[in-house]
């Protein structure tokens, strides 16, 4: 049905020109909204319909006629760009990039219904949203270095803005804080792939061809890029000790931007490391092999015990975001078959729950005024409705079983055991402490008695354009929960071939 | 013909005395004398090199004696611009010392 | 029949969809509680056709209708169903008081009129995972359910949330038996490396179980039973029991007497295939089972808290039966005898009945009188005939007086214990313990009943019985707690019938008759010491809580007044379980946040003040003055020329 239109650069193009528009309305920028919701769910639509015709077994007669699929890639295509050094338009979607490809559009989708009541430069805000919907879903497609580090950057410019115009009482430290952490990284990013690009000496950029070169490289000059690729994207993961831009950035940007940076951001720095850095350079990644796990469980651990002390719902939030985002690089440090595919399914359970969690804060922020939980209590008996959203959206980020996370933490904790036995004692403690952080949080400022601190006379419950994504999330949530096979049988052949290079996984 | 040696040494010499004025002279206008001085040692230079140039090659290139003359003309042009900058210093600052106008600093 | 099994658990969970999707208009007959009744009922009748054919004989054990869950590598994850006789008795007691008490509900949760519906809904759904758990085929799948009782015994605990001392109850419920449940996963995980499939099927073959070395499989069995601990409120993680006494009472009898706290005894007696491959745990077990029974005793002997004496009563009966799985195994493992596997299920069986019974006869007198404190209670038993009766029926069968459940239950567990210390004499002290613990439970249960229903009221209140709705169930579940002993004479007989579940670990298959078993029970002196010292709690109770004028006080001091302080402490665990959450735990969580804030941000910062700073420093060269900038320029001019034209060639690049 869909073999000859070029589906990916559709999707990438459709926000784009929403964001265009969505600048040009001029006076009437209350329109802005409705471009962008229309202009976003035309692309999730699309996006949808491209998971529905995505080939899931690879060994499936038709494979074989799909253009690119040699390298598991489907939807693939590639026009010349810059033909003197070698850059082209390539893209092309994987079992990888496909959970990561749909989230994007769902999740953007979704907070853009969430800011339905944003009143505040609404031309800019719906604009610069789209414009990072469109760099977000060029990183998860691009299959060429220099495209894929020009979507990166277009990345950070929204974000930045958003935290600067929208954010909270200290927007501009965070803003800064924010960009000049991720653009360093970005840099050591940059010389990777320049690395690469002169070591692989092919006169291209294209991620496939250097790879075809780059498992060759020696393996001093492998450890090196690797080393850099790490801190590149270990930075936007974010791992311990690079992570406190993270809580910074949270705080202040505003709910939508917070689902965005938490749902999509944090994931470009898993998948860079899945779709670039462990495939391409398989000597470095295994030199690196206790680097990562020694960070990904001090992420793990140290996220998790700092959640304990925060006293900011949405501070608290994007805590354990670095805790699970931990559970993704543990995985991907065993460099086995189980464990990144537990990984990349914990990035898509990731970006689903933590949207949930976020969307949660903002309610309680903009109901109440105030996030500290001191300040909160008994929210229950006024917001019934917000309770149990976000008790479903707690328990489903504690690992609770039938809901998205567990299965992605039980394989990762698997794979570690196959790996490294009993130093998986290390990690599951953070189950517990996990459970408690949001137990009691949710015990101080839901339950009991209500709180005296704030008014809370003319408290409402949730509104329409607020329950509804968290709904909506909640239910995909639980549909994965108990279905993990419909994502797990995607990304495992891509995850396959991702790890040719280490004999078999 | 008057060696070479003596010509360079010449005009390394004026150079020099025009940097010395350049680097120690506080008045604008003695230091734009020297710094035409400079470029007169450059000129000898090139006028020196496109004489030697055409007799050892038994050829008549006047290229380098024509490039002087542009050159002595851009100096003139640059003078020109050089003192009406200064004057338009000494009309705002009252001075025309160069330690004394230093307000592009830090 | 089997193959529809997995029904069973869908019509609970349709209910609770109903009951919490359904707009408030369209729900009502008293806020979806005649759906939850139809929902327990459906599920009951279901559950009745499955146990009728595993008494007929047969079973689906891994050849049942699979689902599957995910696919990775070369690992497949199924789900299925798993039906023998282990699961016909847990089906048997989820039915019967899962349905008995969402009746009783109707009457208990009247009042609650906004409330009613998530009650229901909470309700059905721990039913409906409850279901679920029992009819697991494969650890994962177990394990998945395990944490969903969890999370509906969180839900309900904290049912009253805006009570501070609920909503942490509940909290702390979750926590600690989440401290289990990383233990249940570390040995699951453990029995996935080695055997590569989590099926009981795969596992529990002679393959499965040869595929695990020896230590590994120590480590995982007591792992898996670390679950147990947690879950089933075993010595030192079963101080969340009596704190989620906080719930409802129905609650308290469903979730936290009958069902989800033997869901650890159950997963015990599941994993028995693994365990007999090693002792080592087996003798942990029992050890853990009898130290847990006599603590938890011990502790009921002082309480004032009508529910949490029931509470602690549950942990010490759970106690036993850990204990009788302990030394069950060890029996299979050197006698070839079924028994203390037996023994076990069949207390627990019994305890399910009787307890929910104590429990709601509790809920029925706390409504009645709107405290829980025995202290102000007292006389009710003129005002509330049916309870205190059926309550008395309870306390009897606990206490082990034949021909009440209890007794029967009881001796066959102590006996057991006794006979596996002819193997290891440990478990001799074990059965010291155990007595100790029967002559402590008739006493305290009794203390509880006297309190409650003797003598005069000691505080204002107006008692009267409960409605119908209330009564009926607790006459139904008397009844049972009086006659369910006696299915150990039905048929082959209740030892032989849950022997069958393990039949290919032992020879024996003992098919008693009757009057084999009642003989070789009463032939037996044993018997008699713990009827004797039953006998005697009974008495010291009616001596110091019936007769008037004893004085009390004289415990009160010296060593028992020590004594008294710890047990009214509660063994000082759970200050310590306090004390280490907030003084250890967040005390280091806040040293971790200050590192955080101003080692970690402090270097980033000071990398930013660093530039900020530098470059501070650095434009002051910037004189403003034309002719230094000139001098620089010479400067670095002759200083390059020398480069290139000495420094470079001298070096030879």
């Amino acid at each position: 049905m869909m073999e000859n239109i070029p589906v990916l650069s559709l999707t990438i193009l459709l926000p784009l020109i929403g964001a265009l528009i969505s600048f040009l309305l001029g006076k009437r920028g209350h329109m802005a909204k409705w471009v962008a919701l229309i202009f976003s769910a035309a692309a999730f639509i699309l996006s949808l319909a491209l998971a529905y015709e995505f080939v899931v077994d690879p060994s499936s007669a038709a494979a074989g006629e799909i253009e690119g699929y040699s390298n598991g890639y489907q939807y693939y295509e590639s026009h010349v760009w810059i033909e003197a050094i070698g850059i082209n338009y390539i893209v092309g979607i994987d079992g990888i990039s496909l959970p990561m490809f749909v989230l994007t559009t769902l999740l953007c989708m979704l907070s853009i219904i969430f800011s339905w009541d944003t009143d505040r430069r609404p031309k800019e805000y719906f604009g610069l949203m789209l414009i990072l919907e469109v760099g977000v879903l060029g990183v998860f497609v691009s299959l060429d270095y220099f495209m894929f580090y020009v979507f990166w950057e277009i990345v950070l410019i929204p974000m930045y803005l958003m935290i600067g115009i929208w954010g909270g009482p200290r927007k501009d430290y965070a803003a800064i804080k924010f960009f000049i952490y991720t653009h360093v990284a970005s840099l050591a990013m940059l010389i990777a792939i320049m690395a690469m690009y002169f070591e692989a000496s092919l006169g291209t950029f294209s991620m496939e061809a250097i790879a075809t070169q780059s498992v060759d490289f020696s393996r001093g000059m492998q450890v090196a890029i690797f080393a850099a690729m790490f801190f590149g994207f270990g930075v936007k993961l974010p791992m311990v000790p690079f992570h406190t831009w993270l809580p910074d950035a949270h705080v202040e940007a505003p709910t939508a931007g917070s689902v965005l940076l938490a749902g999509l951001l944090l994931k470009m720095g898993g998948y860079g490391l899945i779709r670039v850095a462990i495939p391409s350079l398989p000597s470095g990644a295994e030199d690196m092999v206790v680097v990562m796990a020694v960070i990904a469980v001090a992420s793990i651990l140290y996220g998790a015990v700092l959640c304990l002390a925060q006293n900011d719902l949405k501070k608290m939030v994007a805590y354990s975001s670095i805790s699970h985002m931990g559970f993704v690089l543990l995985g991907y440090a065993t460099l086995g078959e189980l464990g990144v595919v537990a990984g990349v399914f914990q990035m898509f359970a990731h970006g689903l729950v933590t949207a949930v969690l976020f969307m949660m804060c903002g309610v309680v922020q903009h109901k109440c005024g105030t996030r500290l939980i001191d300040n909160l209590g008994g929210l229950a008996k006024k917001m019934p409705i917000a309770a149990a959203l976000m008790t479903i959206g707690f328990l489903a980020s504690l690992g609770l079983p039938g809901l998205v996370s567990f299965a992605a933490e039980f394989m990762v904790f698997a794979a570690v055991f196959f790996k490294w036995g009993l130093w998986i004692f290390l990690p599951i403690i953070a189950v517990v402490v996990t459970a408690a952080y949001y137990l009691w949080a949710l015990q101080r400022s839901m339950f009991g008695p209500m709180t005296e601190k704030i008014d809370l006379s003319h408290v409402k419950d949730v509104d329409w354009y607020e329950g509804l994504p968290v709904a909506i999330l909640i239910v995909l949530i639980a549909i994965f929960g108990v279905f993990p096979y419909l994502i797990f049988s995607r990304i495992g052949p891509a995850v396959e071939i991702a790890l040719r290079a280490f004999g078999g996984g | 013909m008057i060696p070479i040696e003596y010509w360079l040494v010449f005009s390394s010499l004026l150079f020099c005395i025009g940097a010395y004025g350049v680097l120690t002279r506080k008045n604008a206008i003695v230091v734009l004398m020297c710094i035409e001085i400079m470029l007169n040692s450059a000129n000898i230079n090139l006028v020196m090199f496109s004489s030697y140039h055409s007799v050892l090659h038994g050829t008549v290139d006047p290229s380098g004696q024509v490039f002087t003359l542009f050159s002595i003309a851009i100096a003139a042009a640059e003078v020109a611009v050089g003192l009406a900058i200064l004057l338009s210093v000494y009309r705002r600052y009252q001075t025309i010392e160069v330690d004394k106008i230093n307000i592009l600093r830090w | 029949m089997l193959e529809y099994a997995w029904l069973i658990p869908v019509f609970p969970f349709v209910a609770f969809l109903l009951i919490s999707l359904l707009p408030k208009r369209t729900l009502s007959w008293e806020d979806g509680a005649g759906y939850a009744i139809g929902g327990a009922a459906g599920a009951l009748i279901l559950s009745a056709l499955v146990i009728g054919d595993v008494l007929a004989g047969n079973t689906m054990v891994g050849d049942g209708p699979k689902f599957t869950w995910l696919v990775v590598a070369d690992i497949e994850v199924t789900f299925g169903i798993w039906i023998d006789q282990l699961t016909a008795i847990m089906l048997v007691v989820v039915a019967i008081v899962g349905t008995l008490v969402v009746i009783y509900s109707g009457g208990y949760m009247h009042e609650e009129a906004e409330r009613r519906r998530r009650y229901y809904a909470e309700i059905m759904l721990f039913i409906s995972v409850m279901y679920g758990l029992v009819i697991s085929d494969n650890y994962l799948q177990m394990f998945i359910f395990w944490e969903l009782v969890g999370l509906c015994s969180y839900l309900l605990i904290g049912f009253w949330y805006e009570k501070p001392s609920a909503a942490s109850a509940a909290k702390r419920a979750f926590i600690v038996t989440r401290v289990g449940d990383i233990m249940f996963m570390a040995g699951i995980i453990i029995l996935f490396k080695y055997v590569g499939s989590l099926d009981f099927a795969n596992l529990f073959g002679d393959e499965g179980v040869a595929a695990v070395p020896n230590d590994m499989m120590i480590l995982a069995t007591a792992l898996i039973f670390g679950g147990a601990i947690g879950k089933s409120a075993q010595f030192p993680l079963h101080e969340w029991l009596p704190d989620a006494m906080e719930g409802p009472t129905t609650v308290s009898a469903l979730i936290h007497a009958a069902t989800m706290v033997k869901a650890g005894v159950y997963l015990t007696a599941r994993s028995y295939p693994l365990l007999v491959q090693a002792p080592d745990t087996l003798l942990f077990v029992a050890v853990i089972g009898g130290v847990t029974a006599l603590i938890a005793a011990t502790v009921a002997l002082v309480a004032t808290d009508i529910k949490r004496v029931l509470a602690y009563s549950t942990i010490s009966q759970l106690g036993y039966m850990t204990l009788a799985l302990g030394a069950g195994g060890y029996l299979v493992v050197y006698a070839d005898s079924a028994g203390g596997y037996s023994a076990a299920l069949f207390h627990l069986m019994n305890h399910a009945f009787f307890k929910a019974l104590l429990f709601l006869c509790a809920g029925s007198v706390i409504h009645a009188v709107g405290t829980n404190d025995m202290r102000m209670m007292g006389g009710l038993g003129k005002k509330m005939k049916i309870t205190s009766l059926t309550m008395l029926v309870g306390a009897i069968a606990i206490s082990g007086v034949p021909p009440f459940s209890g007794f029967w239950s009881k001796d066959e567990v102590l006996a057991a214990v006794y006979s596996a210390g002819e193997f290891n004499s440990l478990f001799l002290l074990l059965w010291i313990m155990g007595i100790a613990t029967a002559f402590m439970t008739a006493f305290y249960m009794f203390r509880m009943w006297f309190m409650t229903f003797a003598g005069e009221p000691r505080s204002d209140y107006h008692a009267h019985e409960s409605p119908k709705l209330m009564t009926v169930p607790l006459m139904i579940l008397a009844a049972l707690a009086m006659t369910s002993g006696f299915v150990l004479f039905i048929g082959d007989g209740f030892g032989a019938f849950s022997g069958d579940s393990i039949s290919e670990l032992f020879h024996g298959g003992h098919h008693e008759s009757a009057a084999d078993i009642l003989s070789h029970i009463f032939g037996d002196p044993l018997t008699y010491v713990s009827l004797v010292l039953a006998v005697m709690g009974i008495l010291l109770a009616y001596r110091m809580y019936y007769v008037p004028g004893f004085d009390r006080s004289v415990f009160a001091r010296g060593l028992s007044g020590r004594l008294q302080k710890a047990l009214e402490n509660r063994w000082y665990i759970s200050r310590f379980y306090d004390d280490f959450a907030v003084k250890v735990v967040y005390g280091f969580s806040l040293v971790a946040d200050a590192f955080d804030r101003y080692v970690i941000d402090g270097i980033v910062n000071g990398f930013a003040f660093l530039g900020a700073r530098s470059g501070n420093v650095i434009r002051r060269t910037q004189t403003g003055n034309v002719q230094r900038y000139t001098s620089l320029i010479v400067v670095g001019l002759c200083l390059l020329l020398i480069f290139m034209l000495y420094i470079v060639p001298w070096g030879g690049w």
